[in-house]
């Protein structure tokens, strides 16, 4: 199948509420150029470049080509992706596959979100026409105004993912103290980090349970934050990861499967199959695929360490489940006993996660990132006990059907 | 090239303003069409790789709502945000993998959601110029047509028989939307004037349409494929951003144009290609284009045109189908090129089918001023 691919170098920025100091141009290229730099290549090598961000954050139509200057872009195969949530994951298998497919040696995925920019006045003006434009191509069709709201107001994250917990929680067991638990877990984590935004040193349970209940079963310490920031990786093709790199992190498997959307009523012209928003089957058929080309038969034992996409904890647990690590409804038994913990059986989100550093159109990619880290040992104060041969990465987005999945591990298939 | 990969099949809207159908009901519509032509089920696709962009589509996260439409309905999917073109690319990088068997690869626009010129503003840098609000894609086509009219002595009515040849050739067509059997050079000229030279026929109209395109790989394609379409050679190349380009020549199409011709062993296109279908979404850029294929040198596309090469009857017809100018649903255009120089190799071109076409070129463009451009070459028989 693929010819062997290989993650040689890592860069990201530190990630922040406001990133005042850079333009979203030069927080991509400080990116970019720092996963240059970690693989001990320059710009010129550098055959393919896949990038992308959330579309219409920071209010930029196609952004790449304007900051495609800032990444290296010019007089080279430029490819822009982007899926929303699940952008990074999608931008990473762009980059994957450039060099998997034989078309290049050496590519690069870049990613991006700079929230705060989209607080500018022209930013705004951007994504006010994107929800005119819903408006105007809703009406025609006679969907109602009371329609349309209900369908953009879904639409939003922790209003989907607040119905995900509930469910979750009713079929597992799950109660509001674990996803105290998790959230805890990964600001103590991202306090190890050093590019992570919400850091919180020695964080317990008990400290996230003070805070204040924003719509049920989701406290203001469960929620992700919105950061500035950038992520990049460099691949290789099997004879370069070797000649540059004392460890690659090698691709095993990658797959991206999405499930219908979920839009939790009836009455719209979308989705009206999934009910219940955490049986996440895109997840499962992704994960099986991923395995499959991996090799791995049982995922359980064989994956050292996770990285999932986890803007709100209950997804840390029942995402776990679905791409096979725990049985399902059982991730909370294993946090209780501190399997998920940086010493435990499945570290889970040592960086934080998406919990801690949410910069969206990066956030996916990261995960591949931090993979790739754990497997180099380049993850520093966060670099989990265990010595990590095989670790997935997971995206997720869409409106909860959007999935992508990638394996690494620390030898060639 | 490791792994040869065929198109197997196609289909396309009827492209035209304001389609009474909505985006999904479009695309499904394309999508099935597009897999009886090649004979498949739904069940065969591997992968699915979309193309559109959300500011065009009006919705967040837009292909979200197109995966059942488009049959990606648990399948692997992903979407590229520009043109169709480099969906395709993407698409084809999956199947040389050997991830998958087969791909199906949409592109699709509909320009009356908003004002796509608008959109196109909003690809600038937003801190410069955006802020001074004088420039927007038919602005700084018009500025690039008139340097290089200076430059190369190319007069208004160069541009003019551009826009006829496209237009007039469209007639024959029944997927292109402005079609003009009898326009003339006196008629573009007079009609309304957008940006000094640019008429409004020397302009893409703003279209609603849909292109679907499915591959597979060389064992598949031979396979479940009687007539499979080769692509020989592929290449695409991004420019450097407006402010800082020469805008004299499009570096990025001669760039792409090398690499495929280096991977199809083209070595003298105007020789070795039989016809081919480029997105000018202005009359200049065409000319541009046959310069910057190798088709002639810099400046001398008027020539080429003039002499009646690049004609529908001539050695090296480009455009039959009426091209970019004829309609443009945006980022389906690059798709539906493809599409068009499909049909010419497998002499399905009712009506605008050009003789004995054993090799044929597809090109498409995204950006202000054709910032990125991919070119694809398509070989048959074997």
């Amino acid at each position: 199948m693929l010819r062997n691919t290989a993650i040689i170098g890592c860069g990201q920025t530190k990630h922040t509420s406001k990133r005042r100091d850079v333009s979203v141009a030069e927080l991509v290229a400080e990116a970019t150029y720092a996963a240059l730099e970690d693989a001990g290549i320059t710009m010129k090598d550098v055959g393919c470049v896949v990038s992308g961000n959330m579309q219409g954050f920071g209010g930029v139509a196609q952004p790449d080509l304007w900051i495609g200057d800032w990444m290296g872009c010019p007089g080279k195969p430029a490819i822009r992706i982007a899926t929303g949530g699940t952008t990074g994951g999608s931008v990473a298998h762009g980059a994957l596959y450039a060099v998997a497919s034989g078309m290049f040696d050496l590519a690069i995925g870049v990613a991006w979100e700079k929230h705060s920019d989209s607080k500018e006045a022209g930013a705004t003006t951007g994504l006010m026409h994107v929800g005119m434009a819903n408006l105007f191509h809703a009406l025609p069709y006679g969907l109602s105004l009371k329609n349309l709201i209900a369908t953009t107001a879904v639409g939003a994250a922790a209003g989907v993912a607040v119905y995900q917990a509930r469910f979750y929680m009713h079929r597992s067991g799950a109660t509001i103290e674990h996803l105290d638990m998790v959230a805890a877990k990964d600001r103590r984590n991202a306090a190890k980090n050093i590019y992570a935004h919400l850091q919180w040193p020695n964080c317990q349970p008990e400290d996230i349970a003070k805070t204040e209940m924003i719509a049920y079963p989701f406290r203001y310490g469960h929620v992700c934050p919105a950061s500035d920031g950038a992520s990049c990786i460099v691949v290789a093709s099997e004879k370069l990861a070797k000649k540059l790199c004392k460890q690659p992190a090698w691709l095993l498997g990658l797959a991206s499967y999405s499930d219908e959307e979920n839009q939790l009523q009836s009455e719209n012209y979308g989705g009206v199959g999934v009910l219940d928003p955490c049986e996440q089957m895109g997840a499962r058929i992704s994960a099986k695929k991923a395995y499959s080309m991996a090799g791995i038969t049982d995922p359980q034992k064989e994956i050292d360490l996770a990285e999932i996409y986890q803007p709100f904890p209950s997804q840390e647990m029942f995402f776990a489940e679905r791409l096979g690590l725990f049985d399902d409804g059982t991730a909370w038994r294993y946090l209780e006993k501190g399997e998920t913990d940086i010493n435990g059986s499945l570290p889970t989100d040592l960086s934080g996660g998406v919990n801690a550093t949410n910069a969206i159109g990066s956030s996916a990619l990261q995960r591949v990132l931090e993979c790739a880290l754990q497997i180099q040992g380049k993850a520093g104060e966060h670099q989990a006990s265990r010595k990590v041969r095989k670790a997935i990465a997971h995206g997720w987005g869409g409106v909860t059907n959007y999935i992508t999945v990638t394996v690494l591990g620390d030898t060639p298939r | 090239m490791t792994k040869k990969v065929a198109i197997i099949g196609y289909a396309q809207s009827n492209h035209q303003a304001e389609v009474q159908k909505t985006r999904e009901d479009l695309v499904f519509d394309v999508a099935r069409e597009a897999l009886k032509n090649a004979g498949i089920l739904r069940e065969d696709l591997g992968t699915v790789i979309t193309s559109s962009t959300d500011f065009l589509d009006g919705r967040t996260i837009s292909n979200v709502f197109l995966s059942m439409a488009v049959g990606a309905y648990l399948k692997d999917e992903s979407k590229v945000e520009e043109d169709g073109t480099n969906a395709l690319y993407y698409a084809m990088m999956k199947l040389m993998a050997g991830a998958y068997e087969i791909a199906l690869v949409e592109a699709h626009t509909i320009g009356w959601t908003f004002n796509p010129h608008q959109v196109w503003l909003y690809t600038l840098d937003p801190l410069v110029d955006r802020q001074i609000g004088v420039l927007d894609d038919i602005a700084a086509a018009a500025l690039q047509a008139r340097a290089y009219m200076d430059k190369y002595g190319v007069s208004e009515k160069d541009l003019a028989q551009v826009a006829v040849k496209s237009l007039s050739d469209a007639a024959k067509n029944p997927c292109a939307h402005r079609k003009m059997p009898k326009v003339n050079v006196g008629q573009v000229l007079s009609s309304r004037k957008y940006y000094d030279p640019l008429t409004e026929l020397m302009i893409s109209p703003v279209s609603d349409g849909c292109a679907i395109v499915i591959l597979a790989s060389e064992e598949k394609a031979k396979q479940v494929c009687e007539q499979p379409v080769w692509i020989e050679g592929i290449g695409t190349c991004q420019d450097d951003y407006l402010r800082d380009r020469n805008l004299l020549s499009l570096n990025s199409l001669k760039k792409a144009a090398k690499a495929a011709y280096r991977m199809a062993k083209v070595k003298n296109p105007l020789k070795e290609i039989n016809v081919a279908e480029v997105s000018a979404r202005f009359a200049h850029e065409e000319l541009m284009i046959y310069e910057a294929l190798g088709l002639c040198r810099d400046g001398e596309g008027k020539d080429l045109l003039a002499k009646g090469v690049t004609k529908k009857s001539g050695k090296l017809p480009v455009n039959p189908s009426g091209g970019a100018l004829a309609a443009d649903p945006i980022c389906a255009t690059g798709l539906i090129r493809v599409i068009e120089a499909a049909k010419q190799i497998r002499g399905e071109a009712n009506g605008y089918q050009v003789p004995k076409v054993k090799r044929a070129l597809a090109h498409g463009q995204f950006g202000i001023c054709a910032q990125k451009n991919t070119v694809i070459i398509l070989g048959g028989g074997k």
